[in-house]
């Protein structure tokens, strides 16, 4: 059987064990319960009509406005309260009307039938009114284009799927950082949860098998850095898992309510959150397994890892500020320190703010420590297993290792 | 065939061993003995590499042992270890398919092993929940379940009842007798007289007394004498010539004698002071051996 082999075994008795735990199955179900919960209840209590204000500038917005509002209420019972409300109030030119939507006092402007101005894109309360006025401009395009006798297939089509209206924003191209901002946040906040929680099942395995004495046996037939890699593959594993369900539980749950609009997400955004994820993952489970060998009771398990929880605190708040001033010395610095930058990176490269060269450097010194880790944490972790009793020194782990 | 080749270890100021070597050939059990400290643990661990030592070599079958060679191994240490929330044949299969098993076998032995020692219908339950009877049953069959070449077991015997103690014997006994090299370390020397032919006595770090357990009795140089009777000894044991040691209770006496003693006369002497009700004179017990050679 081969070395990898061994692994991957470890790695499934891990997957295993504590995917069918009940510590598991109740924070998998309630972290679910609780993401739908944030997704589904606002809409809820939302109910009633949406109201907005639309402002129009020049000719050619009526129609749209009314198509829009059609659309839009187009699922509701007969009898019931529309579920959506649009005035159009008219406008002298296009810097009154701007002034009123920087102001607030309007949602969004119409001008000339061919042209939308929101305040930013992808918010999340505008882009539900964004996608039912370029809708409602569709229809009409539709209605004009089979009037003039063009109903092939393809021109209908075409006009069903593209976005007529032209849309320019108040704030410029940069007027996305909102939300990518808050998808930033959320993933930020998911990834520290992450740290801590699986980086706690790491060290808490490594205790437990060492508390209970069942490494004496393993390690009569593996490998020390088998059992590591194998720990950290299948825990690893099982976060990701928990970590990906919980983003399908809020898809899926939006989806299905329609509760909130889903903001626009960028799919580089979240690929680089679930890079930054395993980056991070990887960098705190080596080092909670290694101390997890130093100590032979669970009691003494947290002593051990209260460094590496001060580290992914630290790493919390300076990506905190990093997401206020993604520019600013804080958020630089943290992206070369290895301990911070899979906390303040994601963070930085969702609004854009890193630049490429960073962003490598970044990745580098986090793979390149990662590394350097795995070498320590398993000489540490060869060493600390096989001494019982009192919490071992670190030195000593590494030079009992040695021969 | 193992074998432990003048190993040192130790650890700072402590000596653990010094100048250790051993040999157990396939089909034979060796009962390896020595008081607490005298490196029976750490020249056990040594065979799996859990402990480096400073000098000397382990072999099998005369040729390095590496990660191959241990996956042939079966070890019981001497702190039990389990996974306490795996199920009993879950964990076995498991640890099976470690030491290189395929599915299949490993499931398979790992049933055959819970039905041998009385688990079947346990073979789902949590090991946490088994009795601690049950609990050393499943680590005896976690050292077995991959049919290992050599056993090694740091005492197998400890905390047993008596019929446990037997089916621990007799699995060990039917495991040499199918080849298997045999090796367990054990404090019980009664035990140990009763099923093992052959005998290690470590003390601090070196093996003392080393062979088969009938001719070590037979070349002892000292001899059990045991009286009963009815009566005061009196200076009953003043006439023997070479008395080592004397231990009395109430009426059973006791005497470690040189085994060149002539005790002819002793008999008639024990006669003449009372009714007698016990009289033995018997090469010495493995405690007696143990004693002489640890002291």
């Amino acid at each position: 059987m081969s070395s990898m082999g061994t692994v991957w075994r470890i790695a499934l008795r891990e997957i295993r064990e504590h995917g069918r735990s009940k510590s598991f199955l109740v924070t998998t179900s309630v972290t679910f319960l609780l993401v739908a919960a944030l997704v589904v209840v606002p809409g809820l209590i939302g109910g009633g009509t949406e109201e907005s204000t639309v402002g129009g500038v020049g000719t050619g917005n009526e129609p749209i406005i009314t198509a829009a509002e059609q659309l839009g209420n187009a699922s509701d019972e007969p009898d019931a309260e529309p579920s959506v409300s649009i005035d159009l109030q008219e406008f002298e030119d296009r810097e009154t009307a701007e002034t009123a939507l920087d102001e607030g006092e309007i949602d969004a402007i119409l001008i000339d039938g061919s042209e939308v101005v929101v305040e930013s894109v992808g918010g999340f309360g505008e882009s539900s009114l964004l996608s039912l006025l370029q809708q409602g401009a569709a229809s009409v395009e539709l209605e004009a284009v089979v009037a003039e006798g063009g109903q092939a297939a393809a021109d209908v089509i075409e006009v069903m799927t593209s976005d007529p209206l032209e849309t320019t924003t108040l704030t410029g191209p940069e007027a996305g950082d909102e939300t990518r901002g808050a998808v930033a946040y959320a993933g930020l906040l998911l990834l520290y949860i992450a740290v801590l929680l699986y980086g706690n099942w790491m060290l808490a395995g490594v205790t437990e098998e060492k508390s209970n004495r069942v490494v004496e046996v393993l390690l009569s037939s593996v490998k020390p850095w088998q059992i590591l890699a194998g720990k950290i593959i299948g825990i690893g594993s099982l976060g990701i898992a928990q970590f990906a369900g919980t983003i399908l539980v809020a898809f899926l749950a939006v989806n299905l309510t329609g509760a909130i609009e889903l903001p626009s997400l960028d799919v580089v955004v979240v690929a680089n959150l679930i890079f930054w994820f395993i980056l991070g993952f990887l960098l705190f489970a080596v080092m909670y397994g290694a101390a997890g060998s130093l100590v032979s009771r669970m009691e003494d398990a947290q002593n051990v890892a209260f460094p590496m929880s001060m580290i992914a605190v630290a790493g919390f708040f300076v990506s905190i500020a990093a997401l206020g001033d993604p520019d600013g010395t804080v958020a630089v610095v943290g992206t070369f320190i290895p301990f911070t930058a899979p906390f303040v990176v994601p963070v930085r490269a969702s609004l854009g703010a890193i630049p490429a060269w960073q962003y490598i450097a970044s990745v580098v010194i986090t793979v390149a420590t990662i590394v350097g880790l795995v070498l320590v944490a398993g000489r540490i972790y060869a060493g600390g297993l096989l001494r019982f009793g009192s919490r071992v020194k670190l030195r000593e782990a590494w030079r009992s290792a040695e021969t | 065939m193992l074998a432990l080749k003048d190993l040192h270890k130790r650890y700072d100021d402590v000596v653990a061993l010094a100048g250790c070597t051993l040999q157990v050939d396939r089909g034979r059990m060796l009962g390896f003995l020595g008081p607490n400290g005298a490196g029976k643990t750490t020249a056990m661990r040594t065979i799996f590499g859990l402990v480096t030592p400073d000098s000397g070599e382990v072999t099998w079958d005369d040729g390095p042992i590496g990660i191959e060679q241990k996956r042939r191994f079966g070890y019981m240490p001497e702190q039990r270890g389990l996974y306490p929330k795996m199920r009993a044949q879950e964990q076995l299969a498991y640890l099976g398919r470690l030491r290189g098993m395929d599915a299949k076998a490993a499931s398979a032995s790992a049933d055959a092993w819970l039905e041998r020692l009385g688990l079947a219908d346990r073979r789902m339950d949590r090991v946490e929940v088994l009795s601690h009877g049950n609990q050393q049953r499943v680590q005896l069959a976690a050292a077995l379940v991959h049919d290992p070449e050599l056993l090694v077991m740091d005492e197998p015997f400890s905390g047993l009842d008596p019929i446990a103690t037997e089916t621990m014997a007799d699995i060990l006994r039917e495991q040499a007798e199918h080849g298997k090299a045999v090796v367990f370390s054990s404090h019980q020397l009664d035990l140990v007289e009763d099923i093992c032919e052959e005998v290690a006595i470590i003390n601090a770090g070196q093996i003392v007394v080393e062979g088969d357990v009938r001719e070590l009795k037979d070349a002892a140089p000292i001899r059990h004498l045991e009286v009963e009777l009815d009566g005061e000894i009196g200076d009953l044991f003043d006439g023997l010539e070479g008395v080592r040691q004397i231990r009395s209770d109430d009426h059973i006496h006791t005497a470690i004698i040189d085994s060149g003693t002539d005790v002819r006369g002793f008999l008639s002497r024990a006669q003449a002071i009372g009714q007698l009700r016990h009289f033995a004179y018997t090469t010495p017990s493995l405690s007696d051996l143990f004693r002489e050679a640890v002291k």
